[in-house]
């Protein structure tokens, strides 16, 4: 017997999990993906075991605006890579307040 | 059975996405993720939702190896066999939950509307404006492209 509510439950604290623990910025790409895959996965397999074609239906729209958060994440992963040449949440909130601290000594 | 096999191996490749510390190991795990879940949606009678899958990980993880290389400066470490024996048993731990516990819920709400009625019937609005979208920034990115190359010249 399985429970897909309690899989995509799952899914959804290994992506919180990483979430909060990771500092590095691809990892929290990967987490933001797991989190997006728990709600797909629990809305699939909800939509296929009561109304098949609406939730299938509905899941391409969402399938649509999980790519573009997706895209426009990891741009933002490149940029801040490019700018600051840091990969470590941690560095970047560091270097951030050191310019904030040299900005108020002056 | 294989539906079982199915989510304990997304759990476990979940797990291992997340644990692994190198950022190229962690995507291919994601990789495995992808195919998991579209694997668990064909087999649902969901074959539309899992081509769509398919197809969007496989460019997901297409554009997350690149930036994945070039976000990693250090050379790839070796994986040592112990941590990822502890995540693997870790995650197959964490998906015993699924395959033996239940939640019930309401049964009565079938409705027969196909796939494709659903689809042109009720969400018509939003597949225009969605093949528009895309179209838009396929231009967007042309003319970009474009300007740029004759900008080079």
């Amino acid at each position: 017997m399985m429970d897909y509510v309690i899989l995509s439950l799952i899914m959804l604290a290994i992506g919180i999990y990483g979430l909060l623990t990771k500092r590095h910025l691809l990892k929290v790409f990967v987490s933001v993906e797991l989190i997006a895959t728990a709600a797909t996965l629990n809305f699939v397999m909800l939509a296929s075991s009561l109304s098949k074609g609406v939730g299938e239906a509905f899941l391409i729209l969402a399938f649509s605006t999980d790519t573009a958060v997706s895209a426009v994440i990891l741009a933002l992963l490149v940029i801040v890579h490019k700018k600051y040449g840091v990969n470590d949440i941690g560095e970047l909130v560091k270097m951030e307040q050191g310019k904030e601290t040299r900005e108020v000594d002056a | 059975m294989i539906l079982e096999v199915l989510s304990a191996g997304l759990v476990i490749s979940a797990c291992l996405a997340i644990f692994l510390d190198e950022a190229v190991y962690s995507v291919a795990a994601l990789s495995g993720t992808f195919i998991f879940t579209s694997l668990l949606y064909a087999l649902s009678d969901a074959l539309f939702v899992a081509v769509f899958q398919f197809a969007v990980g496989v460019g997901t993880l297409a554009v997350l190896f690149l930036s994945g290389e070039m976000l990693s400066e250090k050379p790839a470490k070796k994986i040592s066999r112990k941590i990822l024996l502890l995540v693997i048993v870790g995650g197959a731990l964490l998906s015993l939950p699924a395959i033996f516990l239940s939640v019930s819920g309401p049964n009565s709400v079938v409705s027969g509307i196909s796939f494709g009625d659903a689809l042109w019937n009720l969400r018509a609005v939003d597949v225009v404006l969605q093949g528009l979208v895309i179209m838009t920034i396929a231009l967007g990115i042309a003319i970009v492209l474009y300007e740029k190359r004759n900008g080079g010249k």
